[in-house]
């Protein structure tokens, strides 16, 4: 797999982003440390663990180049430090009235530092993040047949 | 004459053949800052031949007011406006360009850079692209200080630049009234630069610019012009002024600010060529969308721009077709034919070429999108895959969460043999404080290892578990030991940290630490 390529200009990266091998040692380094220290926990705790370390993993092997990684990565490190609970206001039912979607907005919320980021900003990070989701995804699927099989 | 000696080549090779050289040899007089650059002021005859600068502006303000002729007074002013402006905002990168109106970067480069007056080698489509970027960034704060004295001055600038800045309604929230006090002040002096610079071409395109506008207008839009000013839009700018045309304010204001722009750099762009690519650098939003080198951008533009305003744009324009000079720092757009060739529009131009090209790239990534088009839908799709992979990482994490009792056991078979290597190599470079390196290090190496193959190989193939089950079926006795190792330090790891993705992230944020290169670069925008 080529080296990841780290294109943070604003030039769109053709290239196969995600480094494959560093992305698979950091994910299986992730699960069995999960495994070795939380035997006992229930599965949704450990499942959500297996996402962060997934995630967590994903955006390293970014790197800190692109933008959604180093949100990412931020956004996992502050969590680690303590878990995030927002305080949640009584939602007071209004009249959904949806006039338009702003899907830009819609994609900027999905991606990972998307917020105050310029459209085409926005889409190559986009693409960016979908490669390495893919990426991600198709590893555990590998990670999970494996040790299913 | 004053004229020569202020307007140099830009004068003469002028093809309106300005008379102002009068007025603009006065002023020149008058200011003996103003290098002697091309100050195509273009002013009318009215403009009335006081040996004083000062003077020389009222009348040019007053002319204008008092007889439009064909816009060469709108147009000189246009081109002294910008100049200021460009001056005031040296460097500076106003938010989309387009806002600013064009008025600006005509200005701006010629105030920017006085050495750049002397250029007066009057191509004037050279200067128009070279110098114009250059002038704007190089004009700095500076230059303002020492025309900042003459209240009177400055007032006359602002008028001036009222004049410019008629055209251009959208300017003047831009900067601000406070720092368009300050550029009114420059842009004062500047103009008085700008008149002597007043690349001859720039003494065709007579600003367009009517007197009406408003000053905070004007000065944002010098603002806006600085930034343009060393485009080469500028410089088209500043032939369309020369087409002064009457046409509407929009189409003035952006023939003034390129054709100001485009004066500025003529004469400057002879000499300093490399000055406008610094200009440009400072201003992201000068890469120009403007575009390919003045000269064929002028040409190009020519061609369109048969309009009121355009024409007069064609006309420095053809007197220009010179070759281009090589682009520094700008992207260059060749306008299209029929395409609209002022500076707002071709930035814009370049920016959504720029989005559609992403998109393009994100069509490639999202399978089942080639039939779909429009934006909106496109959109769609990716937000409905972004989703969907989100959604299959978190149902993954569940079933492998769900697997885990299995995954102590399978972790050794899962690993090649030399995946396990690399692995076992890992957490002894970790360990040491300074993992963040050598974990970047090790990563970078990991590469090239043959756990490379083999993990690539893995998952490229879908759902190929072939080289897993190879590594599956290997005897785990040989990797025992290497993986108790393993498994040993990443349990030491653990303990390091509380959280068991600790460490990836420590790793990551460790190298951000660790690596200056990290450190370096710049953080994307969250």
């Amino acid at each position: 797999m080529e080296p990841k390529s780290c294109s943070g200009d604003g030039n769109p990266s053709r290239n196969l982003h995600p480094s494959k091998p560093l992305m698979a040692a950091n994910f299986l380094r992730c699960l069995s440390r999960i495994q070795q220290t939380a035997t006992n926990s229930s599965v949704g705790s450990r499942s959500r663990r297996i996402r962060r370390a997934a995630y967590a993993s994903m955006a390293y092997s970014a790197g800190h180049r692109r933008a959604w990684s180093w949100a990412l990565l931020r956004k996992l490190r502050c969590r680690r430090v303590r878990p995030v609970i927002l305080p949640r206001r009584p939602r007071i039912a209004r009249p959904q009235v949806v006039i338009e979607i702003d899907r830009a907005e819609v994609l900027r919320k999905l991606v990972p530092g998307g917020t105050g980021m310029d459209y085409c900003r926005l889409l190559e990070e986009t693409a960016d993040y979908i490669r390495c989701l893919a990426t991600q995804v198709r590893l555990m699927q590998t990670v999970t047949d494996s040790i299913s099989s | 004459m004053e004229k020569e000696r202020f307007f140099g080549v830009n004068w003469q090779s002028m093809d309106a053949g300005m008379p102002p050289e009068m007025n603009s040899g006065a002023a020149a007089a008058a200011a003996d800052q103003l290098p002697n650059s091309f100050l195509n002021l273009g002013w009318e005859q009215p403009m009335h031949h006081d040996v004083h600068f000062e003077s020389a502006l009222s009348s040019l303000v007053s002319s204008p007011s008092s007889n439009a002729p064909a816009g060469n007074d709108s147009v000189i002013i246009g081109e002294l406006i910008g100049r200021l402006g460009s001056i005031c905002n040296s460097g500076e990168v106003s938010p989309p360009s387009r806002y600013q109106s064009t008025n600006t970067s005509c200005y701006s480069t010629p105030l920017n850079s006085p050495p750049r007056l002397n250029l007066s080698t009057m191509d004037h489509q050279q200067q128009g692209r070279g110098g114009v970027p250059v002038p704007g960034n190089q004009m700095a704060a500076g230059k303002f200080s020492p025309f900042a004295a003459d209240p009177g001055f400055t007032e006359r600038a602002a008028r001036f630049s009222c004049f410019g800045a008629r055209g251009y309604p959208g300017l003047g929230g831009q900067f601000g009234l406070p720092e368009a006090g300050k550029l009114s002040r420059v842009s004062s002096s500047q103009s008085l630069k700008a008149v002597q610079l007043g690349a001859s071409d720039n003494g065709k395109e007579v600003p367009v610019s009517e007197p009406e506008r408003p000053e905070t207008e004007t000065r944002s839009k010098f603002g806006g012009e600085a930034e343009f000013g060393n485009s080469q839009e500028a410089s088209s700018v500043s032939d369309r002024m020369t087409a002064v045309g009457a046409e509407n304010n929009a189409r003035k204001r952006k023939a003034a600010s390129k054709g100001k722009a485009k004066g500025a750099p003529l004469s400057s762009s002879n000499m300093n060529p490399p000055k406008p690519s610094d200009g440009e650098k400072s201003d992201a939003k000068r890469c120009k969308p403007a575009e390919t080198d003045g000269a064929d951008k002028d040409a190009a533009v020519k061609p369109k721009t048969e309009e009121n305003g355009d024409v007069g744009r064609k006309q420095g324009e053809e007197g220009n077709a010179k070759p281009p000079e090589p682009p520094k720092d700008y992207i260059h757009v060749r306008a299209r034919r029929g395409q609209a060739t002022d500076s707002h529009s071709l930035a814009e131009r370049v920016r959504r070429e720029k989005i559609s090209e992403r998109m393009k790239l994100l069509q490639d990534l999202v399978p089942g999108c080639n039939k779909v088009t429009g934006k909106a839908l496109m959109l769609d799709e990716i937000i409905n895959y972004v989703q969907s992979l989100q959604r299959q990482v978190e149902f993954l994490s569940m079933k492998l969460a769900a697997l885990n009792p299995q995954l102590d056991f399978n972790m050794e078979t899962l690993l090649p043999k030399d995946m396990h290597q690399a692995l076992g190599q890992l957490p002894q470079q970790v360990y040491p404080l300074d993992m963040a390196s050598t974990a970047f290090s090790y990563a970078q190496q990991l590469q090239g290892t043959p756990l490379q193959s083999l993990v690539t190989n893995s998952l490229d193939v879908q759902g190929s578990l072939n080289p897993l089950e190879s590594s599956l079926r290997r005897p785990p006795t040989m990797q025992l030991p290497r993986l108790d190792g393993f498994a040993d330090a990443t349990s030491q790891l653990g303990n390091l940290w509380e959280d068991d993705l600790q460490y990836v992230v420590q790793m990551g944020l460790g190298q951000s630490q660790g690596t200056t290169a990290f450190s370096s670069q710049s953080m994307p925008v969250e």
